[in-house]
C-alpha cells in the first residue's frame, strides 16, 4: 500500500470520527448543558471587541514598505552587521541551520508606511560562517560599548550553543509611541 | 671524425662543467632584526604585521585568532600579548579563549593563558591593556555583563576576573590600576594589588551624558593619562592621583561655523603624541548619529593651547589612525576602503602607502 494512500485514509478516519462524534453530541445534550454553553460563549466573545490591552497585544501586522535586502530599509535604523534577508532568512527569521540568538540590541525606527516609531529587536543568527552579503551599518542611536544594550557594534551571539557570527534580523516588539 | 661529432662532443664537456658551477641553494628562515623606530604593527583580521613606516618594508607577521581585538609588545621582556578566541571547528565546536604569548625573535608562540570564555570580541584597541607595572595584562570581557580579565604575563597565570557592570574600555595608569569609561557618565578606577587581585575600586563624578553626548570606547593615551572624545568632538583629559580621579574640563576645537563637524570612523578615531601633546582626530561633516561615518580630515590638535594647529585633507577618508611614540613620529591611516598610509606627523606630509591586506587598525611597536 502505498504511504499516500495511508495518509488520506487517516485524514478520512479522523473527519469520519469527528462528524460521528459531532451527531452523536447534538443528540444527546440539552442547550443547557455545560458544553453547549461553552459552545455559545465562545462564539458569542468573537463578536465583543476587545480591550484596549488585548488589542495592543494583538497588534495589527506593521505595513512594509521598501526592499528588505536593502540597508535602507526601514527596520535597519539601527543595524549593523549582514542581512539575513540576503542570506536565505527573512527579516524576521535566520538561515537554515543557524541559531537565533535570544539577547539583542535595541533601536527606535519610524515606519514611512504608517509615520509611526517601533521598538526593534536586532536578533544576530549565530553558529555559522558570517555570511558577508549585504553588509548594512547604520547607527541611529547607536551608543558605544560600555553602553552595550544600544550598541551594534557588538556581536550578539550570547545564550547561544556556538558563538561564531552568521548575520542579523530586526523583529517589532512594539509601537514605541504607545 | 666530422666537425659536426667534435663540436657536439666539445659542448657536451662545456655544459656540465657550466652546471655543475651552481652551488644548490638551501631554504632557511629569517629571525627578526632589532626593533627600529617607526616601526608599526598593521592589525587585520588575519593577524599582526610588522612594518617600518620609515620605508614601508614588512619585516614579519604575528599570526592571530580572528577575534582578537588587540595585540601589544613588550620590549623589556621582548614579548608579544594577544587576547584571543577560538572555536574548535572554526565557525562551532567548544569555544576556548586564551591570552597568547608570542616571542619577537621568531613572532612565534611560546605560552598561552586559558582565560574565561568570554573576550569582547570586537577590534577595539583598548579591550586589552597591559599594565604599567608590564606583569598585568587586562582583558575586556562581555557576557553580555562587561567584567575584566587579569593575567600575570610574568607568571603566566590568569589571576582574577573582575565584574564591571556598565563599564568598558581599559586603560592604564599608575602601576598597576586601570580607568574605565562608564555607561552612567562617570569612570572608575581599579586598583590592583600585587598579585593582580581587585584591592580597590573608585568611581568619578558624573561629567557627561551618554544620551546626550557620549564618549568614544576609543581613546588616546598621553604621557600622564588618557584623552576622550564625546561624539560632538569635546575632549576631556583623564588621570588618577593614588585613588582621585582627575578629569579635566572639556574643550571643542571646533571653529565658528563648524558646528557639524564631527569625529567619526569605525576603528581608533583619536591618537596623541605623548612628548608633544599633539592629538589627531579623524573627523567628518555630518549629522548627529554619524560616529562611525570616516574621516574626511584628520584634525591636529595641541592639547597644550588646546586649539587646532592643522588639518590633513583626505582624498579617501580614514577610518583608523595611530601616531607613533617618535621623535620624528609617523601618522599612520587606514582608509575606508582598506589603504594603509604614512603621514609625516609633524609636516603633516603624505609619504607612501603600505599595502597590508585587510588593514583596521594599528599598533605602535
Amino acid at each position: 500500500m502505498r504511504i499516500d494512500t495511508i495518509i488520506d485514509r487517516t485524514y478520512y478516519w479522523i473527519d469520519e470520527s469527528a462528524r460521528r462524534t459531532s451527531l452523536a453530541m447534538a443528540r444527546k445534550l440539552s442547550r443547557r448543558n455545560f458544553i453547549s454553553k461553552l459552545g455559545l460563549f465562545l462564539t458569542g466573545a468573537a463578536s465583543f471587541p476587545l480591550l484596549p490591552v488585548a488589542r495592543s497585544f494583538a497588534q495589527e501586522s506593521v505595513q512594509e514598505i521598501g526592499d528588505p535586502q536593502s540597508c535602507d530599509y526601514w527596520r535597519y535604523c539601527a543595524m549593523s552587521g549582514t542581512l539575513c534577508t540576503c542570506c536565505g532568512g527573512t527579516y524576521t527569521s535566520c538561515p537554515p541551520g543557524s541559531e537565533a540568538s535570544p539577547i539583542t540590541w535595541v533601536g527606535t525606527c519610524t515606519n514611512p508606511a504608517d509615520g509611526r516609531s517601533y521598538l526593534m529587536s536586532y536578533n544576530d543568527c549565530c553558529g555559522k560562517a558570517v555570511c558577508s552579503r549585504c553588509g548594512c551599518h547604520n547607527t541611529e542611536g547607536d551608543k558605544p560599548v560600555y553602553f552595550n544594550s544600544n550598541s551594534s557594534t557588538v556581536l550578539w551571539c550570547f545564550g547561544t550553543e556556538n558563538t561564531s557570527y552568521h548575520c542579523t534580523v530586526s523583529l517589532v516588539l512594539g509601537a514605541a509611541d504607545e | 671524425m666530422s666537425l659536426v661529432f667534435r663540436t657536439a662532443l666539445i659542448l657536451n664537456f662545456v655544459t656540465q662543467f657550466a652546471v655543475a658551477q651552481i652551488v644548490p641553494e638551501e631554504i632557511s628562515v629569517e629571525t627578526m632584526p632589532d626593533r627600529g623606530p617607526n616601526w608599526f604593527i598593521g592589525k587585520t583580521g588575519n593577524g599582526g604585521y610588522i612594518f617600518d613606516a620609515t620605508d614601508g618594508e614588512m619585516k614579519g607577521m604575528l599570526s592571530l585568532s580572528r577575534y582578537t581585538p588587540a595585540v601589544t609588545f613588550s620590549p623589556p621582556r621582548q614579548e608579544f600579548y594577544a587576547a584571543e578566541s577560538y572555536l574548535a571547528r572554526g565557525v562551532y565546536g567548544e569555544r576556548t579563549d586564551i591570552v597568547a604569548i608570542y616571542d619577537y625573535e621568531n613572532l612565534s608562540p611560546i605560552a598561552e593563558i586559558e582565560i574565561p570564555n568570554y573576550i569582547a570580541r570586537l577590534q577595539v584597541r583598548s579591550h586589552m591593556g597591559l599594565l604599567n607595572n608590564g606583569r598585568h595584562l587586562a582583558v575586556l570581557n562581555m557576557n553580555p555583563g562587561h567584567s575584566v580579565s587579569i593575567v600575570d604575563v610574568e607568571d603566566r597565570v590568569f589571576a582574577h576576573e573582575a565584574s564591571t557592570p556598565g563599564c568598558a574600555v581599559i586603560m592604564p595608569v599608575a602601576q598597576n590600576d586601570f580607568l574605565q569609561v562608564c555607561g552612567d557618565g562617570t569612570l572608575q578606577l581599579i586598583q590592583l594589588d600585587l598579585s593582580g587581585f581587585e584591592a580597590n575600586r573608585v568611581r568619578s563624578d558624573i561629567f557627561f551624558s551618554v544620551m546626550d553626548d557620549a564618549i568614544f570606547d576609543r581613546v588616546a593615551s598621553s604621557n600622564t593619562g588618557w584623552f576622550l572624545i564625546t561624539h560632538s568632538g569635546t575632549i576631556f583629559h583623564a588621570s588618577t592621583d593614588d585613588d582621585q580621579i582627575i578629569i579635566e574640563d572639556g574643550w571643542n576645537p571646533r571653529l565658528e561655523g563648524e558646528e557639524n563637524w564631527r569625529p567619526g570612523g569605525r576603528n581608533e578615531i583619536i591618537t596623541a603624541h605623548h612628548e608633544t601633546g599633539l592629538i589627531y582626530v579623524a573627523m567628518h561633516e555630518g549629522p548627529i548619529d554619524t560616529h562611525h561615518e570616516p574621516g574626511t580630515e584628520i584634525w591636529v590638535l595641541d592639547s597644550n593651547s588646546k586649539r587646532r594647529i592643522g588639518k590633513i585633507a583626505l582624498d579617501t577618508p580614514a577610518n583608523s589612525i595611530l601616531v607613533t611614540q617618535e621623535e620624528n613620529p609617523k601618522l599612520l591611516v587606514v582608509d575606508s576602503e582598506g589603504g594603509s598610509h604614512v603621514y609625516n606627523a609633524m609636516t603633516l606630509s603624505y609619504e607612501r602607502s603600505i599595502a597590508i591586506p585587510g588593514s583596521t587598525a594599528f599598533e605602535d611597536l
